[in-house]
């Protein structure tokens, strides 16, 4: 489907209560990249993160009777996809990794059509995801939501129920452990390169 | 916020591309509402299965009525009747027609018989007006 004309959330939403449920393709269309990649930096696959932000999409247009128009739909939405992802990953707990199971040189990066700039490029954001798949998923939510939503403590509080002093004492125990396992590979990578 | 924060802040965000989210696959949207259409069409045939077995429950119900009617009414008037709600029932006066098919046929044909093809054809009458009513929508 390509890109679709966007008329905004409520007239979407107004359509889609009067009977028109093609109008939720709409919604779908426009918030799926950031329902998307909110899976994904929790559950750490594609695979999983597609079921999950499918999974959430079917309990929105479920519970669409019980959507109060006065709040953001955005801010409704996520809190389904956040606790969806939480559950899915609680339910599916997979063994911890070690820092060995990441690529010691950026070279790893390199694709056939692609420069050591791309490689570098490619190589922080695997080595990020890596640091994110090695907190835990309540964690890996706030980290996703303030960095790569760019969400302030309020609207991450209204999303995953925390109190805003809790988010915030939250991402600077998360940030803490990814600057250490940032550190630690890059130290590692520098020890492979001597 | 102090400043090893800061400092883990501002690290984190150099690795951090926000731009650099990951987009959902190809045909995400037509799944999303492949699956929406799919599970409302699950939901109508099982709200019309459930429409469809009420038609033999209401049916039961009434033939269990009438055939129960058949043995706690009895067509004796000066019988005392136990039960208070057939009390109420003959108190509304509501009693089945006293035909005498005897002298219509000139044969020795039971009550009861009659009253039971009756009972089927109201029955079949209902079924009748119960399909109507159920299958409309198809």
């Amino acid at each position: 489907m390509g890109t679709m004309e966007y008329k905004g959330d409520i007239a979407n939403i107004e359509q889609v209560l009067s009977g028109n449920q093609g109008a939720f393709a709409y919604i779908v269309d426009h918030h799926k990249d950031k329902a998307f990649n909110l899976a994904f930096r929790i559950c750490g696959n594609r695979e999983d993160a597609e079921e999950i932000a499918q999974d959430s999409f079917l309990k929105a247009f479920r519970s669409l009777n019980g959507f109060k128009m006065k709040s953001s739909f955005s801010t409704w939405f996520y809190r389904i996809v956040y606790n969806t992802s939480i559950s899915y990953v609680r339910a599916r707990k997979k063994g911890i990794l070690s820092l060995e199971d990441f690529p010691a040189d950026a070279t790893d990066f390199i694709g056939d059509n692609s420069s050591e700039d791309n490689a570098e490029k490619e190589y922080r954001n695997a080595l990020i995801g890596f640091a994110l798949q090695k907190i835990n998923e309540e964690e890996r939510g706030l980290i996703t939501l303030y960095y790569y939503e760019e969400m302030n403590t309020d609207e991450i509080s209204d999303i995953t129920g925390i109190s805003k002093s809790n988010i915030k004492v939250r991402l600077f125990r998360a940030r803490q452990k990814m600057i250490d396992i940032v550190e630690k590979v890059e130290k590692r990578k520098l020890v492979y390169h001597e | 916020m102090n400043k090893q924060d800061k400092y883990d802040e501002d690290l984190l965000s150099r690795y951090i591309n926000p731009e650099g989210i990951e987009k959902a696959p190809e045909g995400f949207t037509v799944n999303v509402m492949s699956l929406i259409k799919a599970e409302e069409e699950t939901a109508k045939a099982a709200t019309k299965h459930r429409k469809r077995s009420l038609v033999p429950v209401i049916s039961g119900a009434v033939t269990v009525l009438l055939m129960a009617s058949v043995f706690l009414i009895s067509g004796d008037k000066n019988e005392l009747i136990p039960l208070p709600a057939l009390e109420l029932l003959k108190n509304i006066k509501v009693s089945l027609p006293e035909i005498d098919l005897t002298s219509l046929f000139r044969s020795n044909v039971p009550l009861t018989l009659f009253y039971g093809l009756l009972g089927i054809l109201v029955l079949s009458l209902l079924d009748r007006a119960l399909y109507g009513v159920f299958h409309k929508e198809n």
